[in-house]
């Protein structure tokens, strides 16, 4: 399988976890790639662990699930504690500061952005922490476009939340941007 | 319909729109994770289409009223999870015996019972075969991505309608929960119950066994019944010959068809003397294995299964017939592997896992390793 990229997202369920690995996918098959998604979750609608993760491949994918993260981006400290060591030596970990403590240990580039303070404070919706990640990780990495993420957005969490989104992901993306210099 | 081109959808998605497809107007469900998405999805899409949906008090009653719109002439479907699967096997012998064509998705889950409602298991292979008394036959196919998520299900219906019997497509969490890119295409084969005015409705003389089936309301004299019944449906509940006449024929009608109805997929296979015979997930996981090793010289192939009733004896007899050992690994303890040893006569190891997780890549090469030393 050529040119693979793997990322787990997760934290808690209700934190939209499952949906910004839709988008990240569904932007990544907007461009051409091909993609596998899957998604785990306890039997709790909220509170209870979850992960999403999403493979990015440049052929047709024969194991669809993810073996070691390339990208990881946790959203509570119960998920970065779990998956912060199943990480390829040089990738890259996305953890929401400060909620989210890292540690030393991992063969990690280990970078914090305050996605559920700016979605709260800033944009005054907790429920946007995820897209504002979503924002910050496509500027940190050319995993997939900005314009393909908006489709996404478009085609996945439009109508009403269609501006609110939009405007989360411009926040994350200018947070990403500070990051990456 | 939708229009022509590449999807990014779930195993769910697919199969939804599969059914739309295949002429599917009728839903009825119950929602159990982890099938809920198949459920809502067509809640949304047969109201835009113009069919029925409904959302029913059990499973029992779901599998119901969806014999119940089969007879009305309607192509019906419901989906669920172990726990409903359970419940719908009366009504699933009583479809098989009166002949009525329907499809229904088992998404499997980790059971047995409740067991863990959103992890994935296959324990409902033996269940879908048999989980309602006396001798009938169902048919069951088995999706290994997304995209046969859709096409087997389309597959399911036509099958369903050719031979007038339940059809199941028995998918797992992991495959239902995927997300991958499918294509969707206008070209495909559609089936649709025979009918012809007069006939009798459950007798034929016909080679396949499969008589016309006539709707309620279409000026047909019929009566359905799950007691023992004549070609015309009135009950015979002591007479021998019709009894056997009848059990012989629903039986045949898909037996004979086992070639025909049963399709495998062969990888690597040509000089292979260690065989991987798998099916759903387990065979993607099962493929990827394979290269792996092959990569380092071992002589391993796979032996998909895409239908696995009828169990695809011919084709399983075949692959055992040119290797020294098979090894079947699967999420549940042994029950397609006991169905391959009575098809073969090398080594047949089990690799059974009923962790709630998929059977991961290292414990297929790790067994076919220590296979082959």
């Amino acid at each position: 399988m050529p040119g693979i990229t793997q990322v787990r997202w997760c934290g808690f369920g209700g934190q939209g976890v499952v949906l910004a690995g839709l988008l990240l996918g569904q932007a990544g098959v907007l461009q051409g790639r091909y993609v596998a998604g899957s998604n785990s979750y306890g039997a709790q609608a909220r509170g209870s662990g979850c992960k999403s993760e999403v493979v990015f491949s440049d052929g047709p994918i024969d194991f669809p699930h993810l073996t070691t993260a390339d990208i990881l981006v946790t959203m509570s400290q119960a998920a970065y504690d779990q998956y912060c060591t199943d990480v390829v030596p040089g990738g890259l970990i996305v953890y929401d500061a400060p909620h989210v403590t890292p540690r030393k240990g991992p063969d990690a580039r280990q970078v914090g952005i305050p996605a559920t303070d700016a979605a709260l404070n800033k944009l005054r919706n907790k429920q946007a922490a995820n897209i504002v990640l979503l924002g910050a990780l496509v500027e940190m990495t050319s995993l997939v476009s900005p314009s393909a993420v908006e489709r996404a957005i478009g085609q996945h969490g439009g109508g009403r939340f269609l501006k609110p989104n939009l405007e989360a992901f411009n926040t994350g993306r200018e947070m990403g941007r500070q990051v990456h210099g | 319909m939708l229009p022509e081109g590449m999807y990014y959808f779930s195993g769910n998605d697919a199969s939804a729109e599969g059914a739309l497809a295949a002429g599917c107007r009728f839903y009825a469900g119950y929602p159990i994770t982890p099938s809920s998405e198949l459920m809502e999805r067509m809640a949304a899409r047969l109201r835009e289409i113009g069919g029925v949906f409904v959302q029913m008090e059990d499973e029992i009653a779901s599998i119901s009223a969806v014999i119940g719109a089969a007879w009305a002439g309607a192509k019906a479907m419901t989906a669920t999870s172990g726990p409903g699967f359970s419940l719908m096997q009366e009504a699933i012998g009583y479809a098989a015996f009166t002949e009525t064509p329907c499809v229904v998705v088992d998404v499997q889950r980790a059971g047995p019972c409740t067991g863990q409602a959103t992890k994935v298991g296959a324990g409902d292979i033996m269940q879908a075969r048999w989980g309602s008394h006396g001798d009938y036959q169902v048919i069951a196919l088995s999706p290994w991505s997304v995209q046969e998520m859709y096409d087997l299900t389309v597959r399911a219906f036509n099958l369903a309608e050719r031979f007038r019997v339940p059809a199941m497509l028995l998918a797992d969490e992991a495959v239902a929960h995927l997300r991958e890119t499918i294509k969707i295409s206008d070209a495909k084969e559609i089936w649709d119950r025979k009918k012809r005015t007069g006939a009798s409705p459950f007798g034929t003389d016909e080679e396949d066994g499969v008589p016309p089936m006539p709707a309620f309301g279409e000026g047909e004299r019929l009566a359905v019944t799950g007691s023992t019944h004549d070609d015309w449906g009135f009950r015979k509940t002591d007479d021998p010959d019709v009894h056997a006449r009848l059990v012989a024929r629903i039986n045949e009608k898909v037996l004979r068809q086992e070639q025909a109805i049963g399709e495998t997929e062969s990888s690597f296979l040509e000089d292979a003397d260690t065989a991987v015979i798998a099916y759903g997930f387990t065979a993607r996981t099962s493929l990827y294995a394979v290269k792996q090793l092959r990569k380092e010289g071992l002589k391993v192939g796979l032996l998909r299964l895409k239908t696995l009733w009828p169990f695809p004896e011919s084709a399983v007899g075949r692959a055992g017939g040119c290797v020294k050992r098979i090894l079947v690994p699967e999420m549940n303890r042994g029950q397609v592997a006991g169905e391959v040893r009575k098809c073969v006569r090398c080594d047949v190891e089990p690799l059974g896992l009923t962790n709630g997780e998929v059977v991961p890549p290292d414990a297929i090469t790790d067994a076919l390793r220590r296979m082959a030393r």
